[in-house]
Parts: C-alpha cells; sequence; structure tokens
C-alpha cells in the first residue's frame, strides 16, 4: 500500500508538471493577452509598455514559464524599460510557493486566495452536507421500496434536480423569496437576495443560516439527485446477493439486514465519490456565486477569467488540478481501506 | 466481514472537518488596516450609528484599489471619490472646480505663462492650506511632488493624460507648485485631478512599494469625505465619516456600504426592495423598469458624452491603408451617406432605449463647442436612390445589392459586410445591432452580425485588436471626449498619422489633409480660434461621413427616494459630490 | 463484481448484437418513465424541426408587438423586439440540441477510440492513453470550460467563428470525453478475455475487426447510457456559459441565450426567462429519463459500471 501511494504521488508531481506546461501555453499564447483588458476603449501603448514591463510580459514565453516555475530573483531583470538589466528579479516561482501578484489587485496571489477560500469552504461544505442528508434516505427508500409510488417521485425529483440550470433556478428563488414572498408579521422579505450575512445586527446564527438557504438548496439540488441516485443503484445491487439472503435466511429482522449490512456496503461508492467530489470545495461554484452574490473561488475565478488575470487564473487552475488529483488517489485508497475486496500491489 | 465502523468513520471525520472549516470561514470583522498597514492611520472612530444614517451601494465587482489609474474598472474611480481629493474636479455640466487647488490657474490670474515663441508654457498652482490627511498632518505640494515622482517612475510608475507633455515638476513653497510643460497643452486643469488621479500622502504611503503596488492604494488614509473602516474582499466595504473633512458640517451621512453583488438584476431588484440606495451605471431597462418605483429613483447626467456610433473603415478589411487598398463598399462616400439615410435613429431610441437616448449627429454637440451641423435625414429611398446612383444595383433578385460599375469593386461583388459589437454594453446594445442590420437589409446591404467582447475589439494591433488592425468593415459603439476638451480626441481620431496603428483611434483610415491642417491649429489657448476650427473639422466629417453618430447612451444611476442631492455625472462617478448628499 | 459468466458466448457477434437489440428494446418498453421521456424527447425535436411552420420570423423585429404577455396571437408572448418567443424557443432548441449533439460526438470520436485502444491493447498503450486521460480529469471542468469559452470567442477560423455552434460543442465535447474513454477501456479490459474473441482471434481476425466488430458491439450499451446523460449536460453547460455571456451569440437564438438576455426583464416580464428554462428542463428529464430506462434494458450487460471508475 505504502509504495503504491508512493507511486501515486510521484505520478501527481509529474502529471502537475505536465499539466503547468499546458495551461500556461494555453493561457499565454491566447488572443487577446492580458493587458487588453487594462486599456479600455482608447488603449495607450505608452501605458501598455510599462505594464508588460511590470509584469515580466517582455520576455520570451519560455523564460515567462521559467520565471513562473522558479522565480527570477537568480538573474538580473530590465526595471525601467531601458533596455538594460538593472537589477535582480524577486520573484521566487510557484516551486516555492511564491504564485506571483494579481494584475488586477496586484496583491500576492495566494493572499487573494485566502481570502476567498474560507467562504467557499462553508458553502460548498454545508451544501455538501445537506445534499448528504436528503440523498442518503431518498436513495434507501427508493431503493427499498423499488417501483413504488415513492420510488418514482424520488427518481423524478432527482432527475429534476439535474435538469434545472442552476443559476435560472438560483434567479427564480430570489424573484421569489426576496421580491415576491414577505414575511407575514414583519413585510420583510422573506429571504435574503444574497451575500454572507446582514451587516446590520452583529453576529447571528439565524441571520447566517437565512443567507445560506437559498444559495445551499440550489447548489445541493444537482448533488441530491446524483448521490441518491448512486446510493439507489448501489444498494439495489446489493440487495439481491447471497449474503443478505443467507443473514435474511439466519432471521435477522429485515430492517437490520438493510442498514447493518447491505447499506454499509452500499456507503462505499458514495464514501469514495464524496472524495471525488472534495475538489469543489476548493474551486467553488462559479454561477451560485455570482447569483447570490457570496464571495467565493468561483467568482474569483471567473473575474480573473475575464479580466485576464494570469497569475491568479493558473495559481486557481494548478490548485484546483492537484486538489483533484489528491482527491481521487484519496478515494481510491479510501476505496481499498473500507472495502476489503480490493488490494493494490 | 463487513465495514461498517469504518464508514461511519469516516463519514463523522468528513463531517466535523466541513464543520471546522465552516466555523472558521468568514470572518465577522477584519480591519483593513491591521492587516498590512504600513502604518496605523489613526482612525478617528465614531461611535456606532444609526443604520438609518448609514447608505448602502451595490456595485458588480471589488474595485482593485482605490488607485484608478492603475486599472481603470470605474469602481476604483468611485471608492476613490469617497476618500481622495484631487487638485481639481468636474462637475456633471463640464466645470471644472477647485479641490485641493485654492484656485485654478489661468493666464488672467497669472498662473499660467505662456512663451509663444518656444511654444511652451508652464501652469503654477496655489494650494489650499486648511486641509488635512486623516491623521492631521496637512496636505501640503510634498505630496504632489511625491505623487508625481510616484507617477513618473519609470519602473513602478504609470501613465496619465498629457504626461509627455511635461518636463519637470517643481516645488515652489509649502503650498504651491509649477509644473513645465514642453509644448502649450489644453487639458492643463484636469491633469492632477479629475475622476482618475488623486494627490497622495507622502508620509503614509511607501514609496519603494511603487506607485502600482503601494499598500496606501488600497488601504488609503484619507482626505475626502469618508475614512475606510473594513474591506472584505467580494463582499463589502464599509466607511465612515471623516470628522476632519476640511468642509464644515459635512458630509451629512454618517457612513457608507458598500455590497458587491454581481447579478444586475439582483441589484435591481434590491433597488425596488429599498435594500439599496446606490446602483451605478445602470442600463436601459433599468431605467425604465424604475420609473414606475416609489422607492428608487434614477439620476440622469445632465449632458451625455458616450456617442453610439457607426464606425466605418474606408481601407479594405484587414488592411489600414485606404488609398493603397480602399474598402470594396465603403470608399464610396455615397455608399456611407446611404447608410446614413437608412438608419432610423428616432426608431431606435424609442423602442431600444425608452426615448432616454439623444439624436446626435455631430461630436461637438455639447458645450463649450458646439458646432451647428444639420441633422441628416432618415430617407430610406433615397438612401435606395444614391445607392443605384453608386452603381450598386440587385438585379438577381435575392435582396442584396450587387456592385455594377460602382467603380470600387469588381462587378458582381455582393453589397455584404461584417458588423461588430462589443458585449458588454448587454442587450440595449445587442438588439441596436440587430435593428441596424435589418434597416440596412431593407436597403440591400447586407450585414451579419457578429459581437465580441470589447477588449479584443479595442487592444493593440500586435495583440490582434480587430480595429486597431483594420479587420472590420463597420463596428457600433458609443465613444466620445473625456471632459471638455476635444483637442487631443479630434487629434487622435481624425489626422492621419493617427492611421496607423499604435499611434491614434483613425480606425476609420479616414485621410484628408485638410482635416489635418485644422487639427494643428487647434492647439492654442485662443477659444475663438479652437471653437471656429472645431466646427470646420465638424463639417468636414458630416460631408464625408467617416463615422455616423447615433445618439447619446443615457448615462444613468439609481438611488433611492430617501437620497437627496445625488446628481448623475458623465464627467466623474455619481460619488463625485457625495459630501453633499442628505438623508431625509 | 459483475458476473459475465451468463453472457452466451457461442453466437456469433452479429447474432448477438440483434439478439442484445431486441431484449435491450423489450427491457426499455417496460420502463414506463422512459417511454414518456422518448415520447416527450420526441415530441420536442419534432417540433423544433417543424420551427420553420411558424408564421412568425425567429430573428425580424414587430416593434409595434413588443413585450407581449403569453396570448393566443403569441403563446408565449414576444421579447424585446417583438419577435414571437415560441418561434425562438424552437429555434433555439434546435441549436441547443444541436450543441448537445455535436458535442457529445466529439466526445464520443475522442473518448471510444482512446478507450478502446488502451483496454483492448492494455500496457503501454494502455498507460500512456490514461495519463492522457487523467490529466484532463484533473482539469477542473467547468473552470476549464468557461476559460477555454472566453478565449475560443476570440478566435476567428474557419467552422470555429466565434461563438458558433460548432465552437461551444467543441469547447463542451473536449472535456467530456474521459467518462467515455474510462467506460470503454473498462468494457474492453474484461471482454477482450471472453471466450470468442480468444476464438476470433484464433481465427486470424484483425486487431480491428476483433475491436469493431466483436468488442465494441457489446460495449456499447454503457456508452449509449452515457452519451444520453452527456445530451443534457451539454446543453445545461452550453445555458451556464450563455448565462456568463460565453454562449452561442444573439440573435442567433439558443436556449441560454434566451435566458440570458431576458435577465434584463426578468421582473417585468419573467415568461421570457421561464419558458426557456422549461424547455430545458424538459428536455433533460426526460434525456434522463431515457437514459434511466437504457441503463436498465442494457443491465445484464453492464460493465464495471462502478469498478471501473475507483480500480
Amino acid at each position: 500500500m505504502a509504495t503504491y501511494i508512493l507511486r501515486r504521488l510521484i505520478q501527481t508531481i509529474g502529471l502537475l508538471f505536465l499539466l503547468s506546461i499546458i495551461l500556461f501555453a494555453l493561457v499565454n499564447l491566447a488572443p487577446g493577452g492580458p493587458l487588453s483588458a487594462f486599456g479600455g476603449k482608447r488603449i495607450r501603448p505608452e501605458k501598455i509598455g510599462i505594464l508588460k514591463r511590470q509584469f515580466g510580459l517582455d520576455q520570451p514565453l519560455p523564460a515567462q514559464y521559467i520565471y513562473w516555475l522558479a522565480g527570477n530573483d537568480w538573474t538580473q531583470i530590465d526595471t525601467d524599460g531601458n533596455g538594460i538589466k538593472d537589477a535582480s528579479g524577486v520573484r521566487k516561482g510557484i516551486l516555492r510557493g511564491d504564485f506571483g501578484f494579481s494584475y488586477r489587485t496586484r496583491q500576492p496571489v495566494l493572499q487573494e486566495i485566502g481570502k476567498r477560500l474560507p467562504n467557499t469552504i462553508t458553502l460548498m461544505g454545508i451544501t455538501m452536507l445537506v445534499a448528504l442528508a436528503i440523498a442518503i434516505p431518498l436513495g434507501i427508500f427508493s431503493a427499498i421500496k423499488q417501483y413504488s409510488v415513492f420510488d418514482f417521485l424520488a427518481t423524478t425529483f432527482s432527475f429534476a434536480g439535474q435538469a434545472v440550470p442552476e443559476f435560472w433556478l438560483g434567479l427564480l428563488l430570489i424573484l421569489i423569496f426576496y421580491a415576491w414572498l414577505k414575511n407575514p408579521w414583519t413585510g420583510e422579505p422573506l429571504l435574503p437576495p444574497g451575500g454572507m450575512f446582514s451587516l446590520e445586527g452583529g453576529f447571528s446564527v439565524t441571520d447566517r443560516i437565512s443567507h445560506l438557504v437559498l444559495p445551499v438548496l440550489t447548489g445541493a439540488l444537482g448533488w441530491v439527485a446524483w448521490y441518491s441516485r448512486f446510493l439507489r443503484s448501489s444498494l439495489l445491487e446489493i440487495l439481491p446477493q447471497n449474503y443478505l439472503r443467507s443473514a435474511r435466511a439466519r432471521g435477522l429482522p429485515e430492517r437490520r439486514v438493510i442498514y447493518r449490512h447491505a447499506l454499509s456496503n452500499a456507503m462505499i461508492p458514495i464514501v469514495t465519490l464524496l472524495a471525488l467530489d472534495l475538489p469543489y470545495i476548493f474551486t467553488g461554484a462559479v454561477l451560485i456565486e455570482t447569483i447570490f452574490a457570496w464571495p467565493g473561488m468561483g467568482r474569483l475565478y471567473y473575474q480573473a477569467a475575464v479580466e485576464r488575470d494570469y497569475p491568479l487564473l493558473m495559481a486557481v487552475l494548478i490548485i484546483g488540478a492537484a486538489f483533484i488529483i489528491l482527491s481521487n488517489l484519496l478515494a481510491d485508497i479510501l476505496y481499498a481501506y473500507l472495502d476489503p475486496r480490493v488490494r493494490y500491489e | 466481514m463487513f465495514t461498517k465502523s469504518r464508514t461511519l468513520l469516516f463519514l463523522t471525520f468528513m463531517v466535523i472537518t466541513i464543520l471546522v472549516l465552516a466555523s472558521c470561514g468568514p470572518a465577522p470583522v477584519s480591519t483593513p488596516t491591521g492587516e498590512a498597514a504600513p502604518s496605523e492611520p489613526p482612525g478617528n472612530t465614531v461611535p456606532t450609528v444609526e443604520t438609518n444614517k448609514n447608505i448602502t451601494m451595490v456595485i458588480a465587482e471589488d474595485p482593485p484599489s482605490f488607485n484608478p489609474i492603475v486599472s481603470d474598472t470605474g469602481y476604483d474611480a468611485l471608492v476613490m471619490e469617497l476618500v481622495m481629493l484631487g487638485m481639481t474636479d468636474i462637475d456633471p455640466s463640464g466645470n471644472i472646480f477647485p479641490e485641493l487647488a485654492a484656485e485654478l490657474p489661468t493666464i488672467e490670474n497669472g498662473g499660467v505663462v505662456l512663451d509663444e515663441k518656444a511654444g511652451t508654457m508652464s501652469v503654477t498652482w496655489k494650494m489650499r492650506n486648511d486641509i488635512q490627511w486623516q491623521d492631521g498632518v496637512p496636505v501640503t505640494a510634498d505630496d504632489v511632488m511625491f505623487t508625481w515622482n510616484a507617477i513618473s517612475d519609470p519602473t513602478n510608475g504609470s501613465w496619465i493624460h498629457g504626461s509627455d507633455y511635461i518636463d519637470s515638476v517643481e516645488k515652489v513653497d509649502q503650498y504651491s507648485f509649477t509644473v513645465n510643460y514642453s509644448s502649450i497643452y489644453p487639458g492643463y486643469l484636469t491633469q492632477f485631478g479629475g475622476e482618475q488621479l488623486a494627490i497622495w500622502p507622502a508620509h503614509y504611503c511607501k514609496a519603494d512599494q511603487g506607485f502600482v503596488a503601494w499598500d496606501c492604494g488600497r488601504q488609503p488614509l484619507s482626505d475626502g469625505p469618508f475614512t475606510l473602516k473594513e474591506w472584505v474582499e467580494g463582499d463589502h466595504m464599509t466607511f465612515e465619516k471623516n470628522s476632519n473633512f476640511y468642509q464644515a458640517g459635512k458630509p451629512e451621512i454618517e457612513g457608507v456600504v458598500i455590497r458587491i453583488v454581481p447579478d444586475a438584476a439582483v441589484r435591481k431588484t434590491m433597488m425596488m426592495n429599498g435594500d439599496a440606495d446606490i446602483d451605478m451605471w445602470i442600463n436601459v431597462n433599468t431605467i425604465n423598469d424604475l420609473k414606475d418605483s416609489t422607492t428608487a429613483k434614477v439620476s440622469l447626467s445632465p449632458t451625455d458624452r458616450w456617442v453610439m456610433r457607426l464606425f466605418m473603415n474606408e481601407a479594405a478589411k484587414g488592411t489600414i491603408d485606404s488609398t493603397a487598398t480602399p474598402h470594396p463598399i465603403l470608399s464610396d462616400v455615397r455608399v456611407r451617406q446611404a447608410i446614413r439615410m437608412a438608419v432610423d435613429v428616432d426608431t431606435i431610441n424609442k423602442q431600444v432605449f425608452y426615448g432616454l437616448a439623444h439624436p446626435v449627429w455631430t461630436e461637438l454637440f455639447r458645450p463649450p463647442y458646439v458646432c451647428d451641423v444639420p441633422r441628416p435625414t432618415f430617407d430610406p429611398e433615397a438612401a435606395k436612390a444614391l445607392l443605384e446612383q453608386a452603381g450598386w444595383k440587385d438585379t438577381d433578385g435575392d435582396g442584396v445589392r450587387e456592385c455594377h460599375g460602382c467603380g470600387t469593386a469588381k462587378d458582381g461583388y455582393k453589397m455584404e459586410m461584417q458588423f461588430n459589437t462589443y458585449a458588454e454594453y448587454g442587450e440595449p446594445l445587442e438588439l441596436t445591432q440587430q435593428l441596424i442590420a435589418e434597416m440596412l437589409g431593407n436597403v440591400g446591404i447586407k450585414m451579419n452580425i457578429s459581437v465580441v467582447e470589447g477588449s479584443v475589439l479595442w487592444d493593440l494591433a500586435e495583440n490582434g485588436g480587430i480595429e486597431q488592425s483594420g479587420n472590420f468593415d463597420i463596428d457600433l459603439w458609443d465613444d466620445g471626449y473625456a471632459g471638455i476638451d476635444p483637442t487631443e480626441y479630434l487629434s487622435e481620431a481624425y489626422s492621419k498619422e493617427a492611421m496607423t496603428p499604435g499611434k491614434g483611434w483613425n480606425f476609420f483610415r479616414w485621410n484628408n489633409p485638410a482635416v489635418d491642417a485644422l487639427i494643428g491649429e487647434t492647439y492654442t489657448l485662443d477659444e475663438q480660434t479652437r471653437k471656429d476650427t472645431f466646427c470646420a473639422i465638424a463639417d468636414f466629417i458630416n460631408e464625408e461621413v467617416p463615422e455616423i453618430h447615433l445618439f447619446t447612451v443615457p448615462n444613468a444611476d439609481a438611488y433611492s427616494a430617501r437620497l437627496e442631492g445625488v446628481q448623475s455625472s458623465v464627467n466623474d462617478l455619481v460619488t463625485w459630490n457625495i459630501a453633499d448628499w442628505k438623508i431625509k | 463484481m459483475t458476473d459475465y459468466s451468463s453472457i452466451e458466448t457461442t453466437l456469433s457477434p452479429t447474432d448477438q448484437a440483434i439478439d442484445l437489440a431486441s431484449n435491450v428494446w423489450k427491457r426499455f418498453k417496460r420502463h414506463r418513465g422512459a417511454i414518456a421521456g422518448a415520447i416527450v424527447f420526441g415530441i420536442l425535436i419534432v417540433l423544433t424541426v417543424l420551427a420553420f411552420l411558424s408564421p412568425f420570423d425567429p430573428e425580424k423585429s414587430d416593434l409595434q408587438d413588443k413585450f407581449q404577455a403569453p396570448s393566443a396571437s403569441h403563446i408565449l408572448g414576444t421579447d424585446a423586439l417583438g419577435r414571437d418567443l415560441l418561434t425562438r424557443i424552437l429555434y433555439g432548441g434546435r441549436i441547443s440540441l444541436a450543441v448537445g449533439g455535436i458535442a457529445v460526438a466529439i466526445a464520443l470520436l475522442i473518448g471510444v477510440p482512446i478507450g478502446a485502444l488502451a483496454g483492448y491493447y492494455g500496457g503501454t498503450v494502455d498507460s500512456i492513453l490514461m495519463r492522457f486521460t487523467d490529466a484532463f480529469l484533473s482539469l477542473p471542468p467547468f473552470l476549464v470550460l468557461i476559460f477555454l469559452a472566453a478565449i475560443l470567442r476570440e478566435v476567428n477560423i474557419p467552422f470555429f467563428q466565434r461563438n458558433s455552434v460548432l465552437t461551444i460543442s467543441f469547447v463542451i465535447g473536449i472535456l467530456s470525453w474521459m467518462t467515455f474513454a474510462r467506460l470503454v477501456r473498462a468494457a474492453f479490459l474484461t471482454l477482450r478475455e471472453m471466450d470468442y474473441v480468444s476464438a476470433a482471434r484464433a481465427l486470424g481476425s484483425s486487431d480491428s475487426r476483433i475491436i469493431l466488430g466483436h468488442i465494441l458491439p457489446n460495449g456499447i450499451g454503457v456508452v449509449i447510457v452515457e452519451a444520453t446523460l452527456q445530451l443534457g449536460y451539454a446543453i445545461i453547460q452550453e445555458a451556464g456559459l450563455s448565462f456568463l455571456g460565453f454562449g452561442i451569440q444573439q440573435p442567433t437564438p439558443s436556449w441560454g441565450n434566451l435566458i440570458n438576455t431576458a435577465q434584463d426583464h426578468f421582473i417585468k416580464y419573467p415568461w421570457l426567462a421561464v419558458f426557456p428554462g422549461l424547455m430545458i428542463f424538459l428536455t433533460i428529464i426526460s434525456v434522463n429519463y431515457i437514459g434511466d430506462g437504457l441503463r436498465d434494458a442494457f443491465d445484464p450487460y453492464k460493465v464495471l459500471e462502478t469498478v471501473g471508475e475507483y480500480t
């Protein structure tokens, strides 16, 4: 097992290296370039020239990649545009944890990410928990009562959950719960339209929850569908199996057969699935964060993509890819750990 | 062998992890000054204020900083107006008024000295001596020197309009300084102010961090009406009244909250529900939706600057020389005139802009330079006749004209062109584009619609910018000159030199030596000469139609009915006069 | 995990395929939801194909009639330029369904060969192809989609004009082929060991004939199921891209950009956004039901659908 994990980790590093080259090339060869966003309608070559130098974009692309990867503090650069290399660089490169500074805010990229990450973890973490809390019972009952009315309704519900464009649902929910429906006692809107908390009245749990309701529901819907369908089908696969038949034959009550024996095995794929979905806790949900004004990673990334904030863009993509690869590894290990039938050489 | 306990253990672990992470999530309060400020600005702590004395603004995205010169998103200028002052500012009607300056330097008061022979000038600014930073340090000429040195620093500096004409800036005494120009520069009054530049505190900003990256650009020390209290990125910013503000008794508002709400529909709903007091840069659909609202009102700027227009490329698509490679369709002035006659501006205004746009037909339509140019008529029949006369006839009956002796293209060449606009403006512009394409289709000109990102449309030629590299037929977007001085704008849009990519914005590739000569004559401080010259240029544009002016787009901001004194301005952000706002 | 010993291996591949098809159809018919889904989806396709029968032009404005609420003359009302919304939705359906179809086709064209080659040859071929697949799988999907759409809308080369159907489909397809590759690989890994494959090999059949004629037909079920689900996914993706301003470009309507342009009028004229959204909903729910029915119908041949992902 240990050698397996080690091998996978080495592969991960290779994969990330490969991805970094591909992404860097893709990002930097894209038409338009990062500076077009700074010009407005009447773009000034004078201003662009200064920016180019400040961002290190006057270097050839391979040099840009090396500086980005390994820094430029070991070499001399031209800082004032007179063509003479006059000072040593200050960048350390991502290998030493320096992801550069954001073109937009001129702040360190990791600092920008650090400000958004907790918000995204909150939103996505709670969304995931809510999704599981709904999906698990839903999946169990539709499997036990296969082809019943409940199963049909649950199936329809989960298909519906996957079929709704989430930004559309989000807008509709805001229209309904913020614009139309009012609290009958206070006359206030039923739910806030977005944001993480109210600025008046200080911290309160109800306030936090009321801000979470709509984004969490909108986001959880797809996951409920996904998890409950998955649980249903993995339970359906297990229920007719021999060991359960023998358990039943031993006279164990059906309830016990299902919850103790069937469910614990059916949960294995769910747990791995969950591990595979962990990267979303880092990358966030662009559409939901945009509609519900949630200051998370998704929106940070979207803004970086639109405004061509390459250092930020690259950082989110690379760190996101690392998260995904590691979650895959985690899922595999968990699967081996939880299901004794699987062994790795 | 079953694994229930392990599964449960793992799930419990996950739940706990997520809860722990979630609970340490959004920090309820984080003071910006506590994070990385070079030195703590002594905040003038105001005791907790009543919430109804605060106002809430909703904007689409965080400002990158308080320094608009760095990125110029508009949001930075919005917040800069809350906390920073420049030498001067411009009011909605285009009048320049002093802020840090004690008076506006002119030739009459001796502030401006011309050297006619050398063609140079120098401007001496006198500053008020009663303005202080929020920590009590006076704002002096040292701060101006510091700011200019930071901008002109070749490593970390930036670029401001007319900075190429500045030879040097010299401190005269504590409260005055002189700017020496290498040429006559009529735009000198707004150079150290306006919506772009503020004067930055020399004792607080760290020079070695560099103008574009210094921390004081994000945690500013205020000399304006408000001070920054808290900035939670992506969520909100809070400001409180600067009790040290130089205008006694102002601002009346106790505090400002800016909430970041990316979706325009949500912002509009918040305005209607009375949960927001300011929504900046609203489009015509929102103006129309708020028409009957009791909670929200709309402020339109008294004059508009942005003229929606059709840019026509006189050089063949993909080239930049209208003489060597003329456009097969648009190089004939009759065709351009016919297009102008075929577009029904009033219908577009009525149907898409709810009658809120103002038709204009020249660049020089607003004070102080208003030229008397006759309004072109909408007459599709005359347009058709003119096209026939120019040799464009539809003989194969497909509704699209072809060249039959047109003189600019081979016989049989189809009258079909690419028609671009930019995406960021949103639905009203897309509808306008679709209507214009239909109107031109009605006279037999086929337009193929394309909507592109603004940055691609306007990018430098070396980066494939569509207009700079001449890679278009007809484009539709809004343009206009900033402030009240069209001099540079005209030179950079119509001169022969401006046809070269990177040297200007003559992407019509309109080449008229007479206009070139006139442009040279506008660089003077003699007002009558300037006005006459501007109008002579306007007449040329009207006759030769390098572009078709359609209408000015309304510049508007929404404000809540409880606010008084809000005045939208095309020369600045809505917060330009926030010190004068009152809450009813 | 799945028991393949029940597969009848003495039949010739063609007979197997026919037998498989009729069995699948038999079982599919029993799934009522799937039948309902198929009917709804069929109607949708017929309606979008017949959109030209509409008395209204999808792009020509009729300014006297703008913002009409749903009525007898305009069943779903009209938009900001007075164009009939139903007509635009039907034309938009062509685009949205085309995006879905082309995106899935692109994903199949990339994913199936990669999976088949990796699964059939194994060894080095397998590990190279699977590392390639892993690389794609480790990209955050929607983030890369946004980024690719953002750059591709700025290139203007033949067939891939800005925001054209082909460009958007390509962007979606190139990021969704990996599941196909993995599923097909898993199926091939199992099926290549089957007796009938060894028999074919012994009889001197070429690799390509074995892959295309013997193995692929038996692994096709899981691919079809996945393809139906991906179709719906692609339609939603296009809508999401449109919402962010990267989708198909007006005046060509798609369901996504219809919702996007309706945003400005969401409060006053909600139907402009509601109806296109409902169409997406209806399409995807019916496609999902079809996929579910197909999954049940193919079930005995279901190839390591769960295990294949994690081993």
